[in-house]
């Protein structure tokens, strides 16, 4: 089906702001990739407690990573409705996929809540800096992405999104996919791999 | 028309994403099972869990961005910048644990046990320092402050030199890094003769006191009780000439760590 989209002309034939997406997901991968080492790098370096295994609550995570891809399968659907013209569906799957993040959110914020209670800080240990930097920043893209869904849907509720603006979805889409990709990761090495690490092996002293 | 934007029309149907996302769900009860201590899997796995989560989980970031982010539809373009930055984001991680984690986390003995001295630069520092004494001080005699750096080697219980050397007088600045990554180190200076007996006293006293009877007369200036991988600063003015002693207190270490302190 072709879109009636007024016409752009690029030297590469392609969209100018999808690219643009493209290439700041590319940069994102940057950002991430450097939190992510940092963790890496001072993965069982901490001193003092709490170590992982004494607190990181792998099923409980599971159950939030779940909401996540749960999420994108919703993010999906908003933008085949967005082609479909189906405004009901965009309003719909739009809002799924924001109260889905929300849901995630909310788990990261008890989790954040119950570590802060167990002795987890950001200046308390090398695991609470990484893992609080790399996490909170993570957390702070669905965050702007929740606000960005929640706008979309607003301006869908208004009859103002539809096969014409179907880029905007489409922009939005990468950027939440994006987010989940990240959370994969994320949640394979910080929880699945290095979620039952204890303290470092030799303790200093004599 | 080769330049008018394209638009991919042939994203997946719902019943595929419907399928994709199943396929996501079943990965990730499967990573889930690898690790549950209640699965048993993990007893039998051991280490090689490691691989297979990396493995299933590169499966997982392949499909989204494949079927999700409509990759395998799309522009090759989209997917080259986006992986551009992805290997690089590899190369960063790679070489930040390389750095950071190579050498057994010692780079910075490794570093300075293999420094060539950069003497030009030395000279120019030296001569920095020499026009504002002569300039500035009468008596030509006097020295200046004496900056001394000292390590501890590796888990020998030794210290990197047997015997240091300041002018009486002078105001001497000691660096010591403890570059063990068990050990706690002191450094503590002495009367000559006298270094079994200090810390036969420092060990009484405990590490409260850096294992430093507080108060020891025999002692003329020493650092606080340096953590594995510490580095501490201690200055003092050097005492009438003679032999003094620099020794580890912690207990035990005095008989292998310790070494002269000439003044002249």
């Amino acid at each position: 089906m072709a879109h009636a989209v007024e016409p752009e002309y690029t030297t590469t034939g392609l969209n100018h702001r999808k690219l643009l997406m493209w290439v700041f997901l590319g940069s994102d991968c940057l950002f991430f990739g450097a939190l992510i080492a940092t963790y890496m790098v001072y993965r069982g370096q901490s001193l003092t407690g709490p170590y992982p295994i004494d607190i990181i609550d792998v099923p409980v995570t599971t159950i939030s990573t779940f909401v996540l891809l749960m999420s994108s399968f919703a993010m999906v659907q908003a933008l085949a409705a967005t082609h479909a013209d189906n405004k009901r569906g965009i309003v719909g799957w739009l809002v799924a996929t924001a109260v889905l993040g929300a849901i995630f959110i909310g788990f990261q914020v008890v989790e954040f809540n119950t570590f802060k209670n167990e002795g987890l800080t950001l200046g308390g240990n090398l695991f609470g800096a990484t893992f609080f930097t790399l996490t909170g920043f993570h957390g702070a893209h669905v965050t702007l992405g929740i606000i960005w869904l929640v706008a979309m849907a607003i301006l869908a509720n208004k009859g103002r999104v539809g096969p014409n603006s179907a880029l905007d979805i489409e922009l939005l889409g990468l950027y939440w996919h994006f987010v989940d990709i990240v959370w994969i990761v994320i949640f394979t090495l910080l929880y699945l791999i290095a979620g039952f690490d204890a303290g470092p092996a030799a303790m200093p002293g004599g | 028309m080769a330049h008018e934007i394209e638009h991919t029309t042939n994203h997946p149907s719902f019943k595929q994403y419907v399928l994709i996302a199943i396929i996501l769900f079943a990965i990730t009860i499967v990573e889930f099972l690898l690790i549950w201590d209640r699965a048993v899997i993990v007893d039998y796995l051991g280490p090689s869990k490691i691989p297979l989560l990396v493995g299933l989980s590169a499966v997982k970031f392949a499909i989204v961005i494949m079927y999700y982010m409509h990759l395998k539809f799309d522009h090759r373009l989209f997917g080259t910048v986006f992986i551009a930055g992805l290997v690089l984001a590899f190369l960063v991680g790679i070489a930040l644990i390389g750095l950071f984690v190579g050498f057994g986390g010692g780079q910075r003995t490794y570093a300075k046990d293999r420094a060539i001295p950069y003497t030009e630069h030395e000279e120019h520092e030296a001569a920095k320092t020499a026009t504002p004494a002569t300039s500035k001080t009468e008596t030509p005699a006097a020295t200046g402050p004496l900056a001394i750096s000292i390590g501890a080697v590796g888990e020998t219980l030794t210290f990197d030199t047997d015997s240091i050397t300041a002018d009486s007088g002078s105001e001497v600045t000691i660096t010591f890094n403890n570059p063990s990554a068990n050990n706690q180190h002191n450094l503590v200076i002495v009367q000559e003769g006298t270094k079994d007996a200090v810390a036969a006293d420092g060990t009484a006293s405990g590490p409260a006191n850096n294992w430093v009877q507080p108060g020891d007369a025999r002692v003329i200036a020493n650092t606080i009780l340096l953590d594995p991988g510490a580095s501490g600063e201690v200055t003092f003015t050097a005492p009438a000439s003679g032999t003094y002693q620099f020794v580890c207190t912690f207990p035990g270490h005095n008989f292998t760590m310790f070494g002269n302190f000439i003044v002249n």
